[in-house]
């Protein structure tokens, strides 16, 4: 035990820590390029299920190796992985590497899991297990959101009564419902509701789901919009609309309107803006919040997402979000699907 | 350098419905020319007061925009310079068709379907040696062919440059075969290789490491008063642009995605060193014609 202390230690006190990424899909490619650039990492594997990707990647770097299983990470003496799969395949990789011992400190990309179950399993093998481990809601990292839950804990706007909260993208709009096209099975909820479910859980506490309804749009059985209504536990009342169908919006976006004793406040990813009862109005872009980060590859969030993963592993620290408060919105959603009636 | 280098370019973010200062205001004032006809307008208003190119991502909506340019004589001596791959399409794409081996198919279906024998035949031998830069070779030859058909010889593609996303990917990932092929393959084929960036001041510094020569190349990067997405700092930024051998950027972002007024962006990029010329993107009829009167007066005339 003292021996793998004293290890782990060295390990991590010495030039670089020896990273890999499982699922070389966008993800995979976005946390990779950047960990690469991050001064005390070393990107040293990639495990990919897909031969065909596995072809392509082994040419592309010199210096990386490439697995087609997580079964053969142990090989590479990992400080941390990164899972970047589809989100169906999270728990069993995640299993797999704390079962395996690949290496204590995991990065997952959001949600969690694909159900409540499977993601209670992975805080249970987390808490035996130790390690520094973090899940990818990286609209915590955005400038906008943050200064939202600064000035929320601030007060500024006095107590919260009442909040709604959007999640749209139009990744699926204009398509007819006889095309070959069909959304993904994981659903909208855990594909990009679960963004705007892991900030007001940050921002309010918990709460509970008080009625729900889920709309197909594309076959019977798939999840296209829901929105749901919930209550925090000092009584908030808020309101959720989730979907992947909406025009206008090219790029994902997330966004709450939070009404306050003295005023409110109106927040996506690009703006802040508060209206006071008393009068005066503000407004912040994120020219105005300092967004520049080290090194930007699709969005400064992910930048800043990455490099506190890093710096928690340095200095042996929790990190938020991780898979204790991330457990919460895989809840929240299992909740949402068993109230919800379908359209 | 002289006004026929200096470029000064209508930017294509407005009529793809794009604002980077908020996606919201944009839909609020529903102010988006995603009509290609009203974007041909916009572009002659703009040529008729001093814009004398194109920058844009090559899209079926941007191929739309040259073909009808192209078909009311609009084109006569337009500079573009074309961005590829239009990367948010595709990431788009990806997810609708189940990821890249969907996007993948529907790409090869395309260039099929274009009838581009050499980009075919580069295209089989990168499939069958997995070979990616035959694959890269195929997906360019594939882009120019699309560009040089919708805008007609009248037009000049002076630049294709790589997409900021897949820029910044092989920035991150240290990919300098990729920069070093794509230079190469384009300069033997007359067009200037660009590359458009977020990481400035990286970029500039790796090409230099890598041997790749900065005079062959042309830059878009963003610059503005406020240092608004110039990444890492203004000052760094500043710092590589005035090391460079000649004057080969293109400043995107000049308004900072409309927070700063044209004349405060202009004054600012007017006295930067090494600006070969500006993307601006506008929206109303308007707007081409005060900028671009605005940017000629200002960067024509401080041309040496």
């Amino acid at each position: 035990m003292l021996e793998k202390l004293f290890y782990d230690v060295f390990k991590l006190s010495g030039d670089k820590l020896r990273t890999a990424v499982v699922g070389f899909g966008k993800m995979g490619v976005l946390h990779a390029g950047i960990l690469n650039l991050l001064p005390k990492v070393q990107f040293v594997a990639v495990c990919e299920k897909s031969a065909l990707i596995r072809r392509f990647v082994e040419k592309l770097f010199n210096d990386v190796s490439v697995v087609d299983d997580v079964c053969k990470l142990p090989d590479f003496d990992l400080d941390a992985v990164y899972v970047t799969t589809p989100i169906s395949s999270h728990f069993a990789v995640v299993k797999s590497i704390y079962d395996l011992k690949v290496a204590s400190n995991v990065f997952v990309e959001k949600p969690l899991a694909s159900n409540y179950g499977e993601a209670r399993e992975l805080c249970d093998l987390a808490l035996r297990l130790g390690g520094v481990n973090m899940v990818g809601y990286m609209r915590r990292f955005s400038v906008t959101f943050r200064k939202a839950g600064d000035l929320l804990n601030q007060k500024v706007i006095g107590e919260p009564v009442s909040f709604s909260a959007y999640a749209f993208s139009s990744d699926f709009f204009g398509i007819s419902e006889n095309s070959k096209v069909c959304t993904p099975k994981i659903g909208v909820m855990r594909d990009l509701g679960c963004h705007a479910i892991d900030l007001a859980l940050w921002f309010f506490g918990d709460f509970k789901v008080n009625n729900a309804e889920i709309d197909s749009l594309f076959r019977g059985d798939s999840e296209d919009s829901a929105s749901f209504e919930v209550e925090t536990q000092s009584g908030v009342c808020g309101k959720f609309d989730v979907s992947w169908c909406v025009d206008k919006y090219r790029m994902p976006e997330v966004g709450f309107t939070v009404e306050g004793s003295k005023g409110v406040m109106r927040v996506n990813d690009d703006e802040l803006e508060l209206r006071l009862n008393d009068g005066e109005r503000f407004r912040w872009f994120r020219h105005d919040l300092k967004d520049s980060v080290g090194f930007w590859l699709g969005a400064p969030e992910y930048y800043r997402e990455d490099e506190c993963f890093v710096k928690s592993l340095i200095d042996g620290k929790d990190v938020e979000p991780n898979f204790f408060s991330s457990v919460k919105v895989d809840l929240v959603i299992d909740e949402v699907k068993a109230k919800a009636k379908r359209k | 350098m002289t006004i026929r280098e200096r470029a000064l370019l209508i930017g294509d973010n407005p009529f793809h419905g794009i604002s980077h200062l908020s996606q919201e205001r944009s839909r609020i004032r529903g102010d988006t020319p995603t009509s290609p006809e009203y974007a041909a307008k916009l572009i002659s208003i703009a040529a008729e007061n001093g814009a004398n190119g194109f920058m844009f991502s090559v899209s079926d909506t941007t191929l739309s925009i040259l073909d009808i340019l192209r078909k009311n004589g609009n084109n006569d001596g337009l500079r573009l310079y074309a961005i590829v791959p239009y990367a948010y399409e595709y990431v788009r794409l990806a997810g609708a068709l189940g990821g890249v081996p969907g996007l993948a198919k529907k790409l090869v279906r395309e260039i099929v379907f274009s009838g581009n024998f050499r980009a075919m035949v580069s295209g089989l031998n990168g499939v069958v040696r997995s070979d990616l830069a035959s694959l890269f070779k195929t997906y360019l030859l594939y882009e120019v062919s699309r560009v040089r058909r919708s805008a007609g010889g009248k037009a000049e593609l002076e630049s294709v440059l790589l997409h900021q996303l897949i820029t910044d990917l092989c920035l991150g990932l240290s990919l300098d075969w990729v920069f070093k092929f794509y230079t190469e393959f384009l300069l033997k084929r007359g067009i200037t290789p660009g590359f458009n960036t977020g990481n400035f001041a990286l970029l500039v510094k790796k090409l230099k490491e890598w041997d790749i020569n900065l005079k062959d190349v042309v830059i878009a990067a963003p610059f503005n008063k406020v240092g608004f997405q110039m990444v890492p700092s203004k000052e760094e930024c500043e710092k590589a642009l005035a090391g460079l051998p000649k004057p080969n950027v293109l400043a995107i972002s000049i308004l900072a995605a409309g927070y700063l007024t044209p004349k405060e962006a202009v004054n600012y990029i007017a006295v930067l060193p090494n600006i070969k010329g500006v993307a601006v993107g506008v929206s109303k009829e308007k707007h081409a014609n005060e900028t671009f009167q605005l940017l000629k007066e200002k960067l024509l005339h401080e041309v040496g």
